[in-house]
């Protein structure tokens, strides 16, 4: 019994510990509603982790084109997202029209960018630091390839 | 050690952590310099239209050096020599900052009133409209910023982060309002980082 209660106890604690893990960079947030009677409703909440072990597991030559654009980017990326991690929390950009609603802000760590017009609402959460590893992971693949 | 002289060092070390504690208590730890920020409001009354835009300047000054393209490298831009029109800025800013607080410009025609003048270490330019006299441009520049755009060792170039340091550095400013019967655009610097 008391052997069953470690088992169960270290495979709580590893879930935990992977949990931990997986949320460290944060949680991507995509919720998007459109305004119609039966309208698709999306919401999806994801470890900001996965974008680059994905980009780290997709195959490179699928990857080529992605990298090549990016890489004389990556300077200026580098410099934004050191600048925006930087910066306080703000609203970079509100835009009202009548029927429409666009406000893009950092807020505690993530960009966060909403639109709500007439059509659909639409809420984009993501943490600066997985947009900086997954653009670091891109760059690295762009160097490999060279 | 005796049980008098251990007391003793006890003593004197809880008085050594006491004015410890005083002194990092009593000497203030420099505050970090603000952030500045960029604003531009354009509100459109007559189509109920709003944009405002807010740029930490520290932010645009980590950027702007690390963008390589339109012309622009290590945060300054290179112009081509015909967009001056044969004429000599520098030669043209150093006459104006020495030069007394003045009115150097004013120009009435059937159109509008210009008014471009000199006053308290700023570059100030005044355009009234005379077709719709609500049609209003008030733009308002230190000179700092002005002479940090041009201090660069090419003639062709300007320097846009210099230019941006020197704004981080001026204290609070309204740099530009227009306004027109139905629009108004304002652009300023604080170191808030809301419009409210």
């Amino acid at each position: 019994m008391i052997l069953l209660g470690k088992i169960v106890l270290g495979m709580v604690g590893t879930g935990l510990v992977g949990a931990g893990v997986l949320c460290s960079e944060g949680l991507v947030h995509v919720k998007v509603i459109e305004k119609r009677p039966h309208g698709f409703h999306i919401n999806v909440i994801a470890p900001a982790m996965l974008a680059p072990i994905a980009v780290h597991l997709a195959p490179s030559r699928e990857l080529a084109q992605a990298t090549r654009q990016i890489q004389p980017y990556v300077p200026t990326i580098r410099a934004a997202l050191e600048g925006l991690r930087d910066s306080e929390d703000v609203v970079f950009v509100e835009v009202k029209e009548p029927g429409e609603h666009v406000h893009v802000s950092k807020s505690g760590g993530s960009i966060v960018v909403d639109v709500d017009d007439d059509g659909e609402t639409v809420h984009v959460s993501t943490p600066i630091r997985a947009v900086s590893s997954t653009v670091e992971q891109l760059a690295a693949v762009s160097s490999n390839s060279l | 050690m005796s049980v008098t002289m251990r007391r003793r060092t006890q003593i004197a070390a809880v008085f050594c952590l006491l004015a410890a504690a005083i002194t990092a208590l009593a000497v203030p730890a420099p505050a970090a310099p603000a952030d500045r920020y960029l604003h531009v409001d354009v509100q459109d009354s007559t189509k109920g239209e709003s944009v405002n835009v807010n740029v930490p300047l520290a932010m645009a000054q980590k950027i702007l050096p690390a963008i390589n393209s339109h012309g622009l490298h290590d945060g300054k831009v290179t112009i081509r020599s015909a967009e001056m029109n044969g004429v000599d800025v520098r030669a043209l800013l150093d006459a104006v900052r020495t030069a007394p607080d003045n009115e150097f410009v004013t120009v009435k025609d059937n159109d509008s009133d210009v008014r471009v003048a000199k006053a308290n270490g700023n570059i100030i330019v005044h355009v009234i409209g005379k077709k719709n006299k609500q049609q209003k441009v008030d733009v308002k520049v230190p000179l700092k910023i002005v002479d940090a755009l041009f201090d660069t060792e090419k003639n062709d170039e300007l320097d846009i982060a210099a230019a941006l340091r020197a704004l981080s550095d001026a204290g609070d400013i309204l740099l530009v309002t227009v306004q027109d019967s139905s629009q108004k655009v304002r652009v300023w610097v604080d170191s808030r980082n809301t419009q409210g």
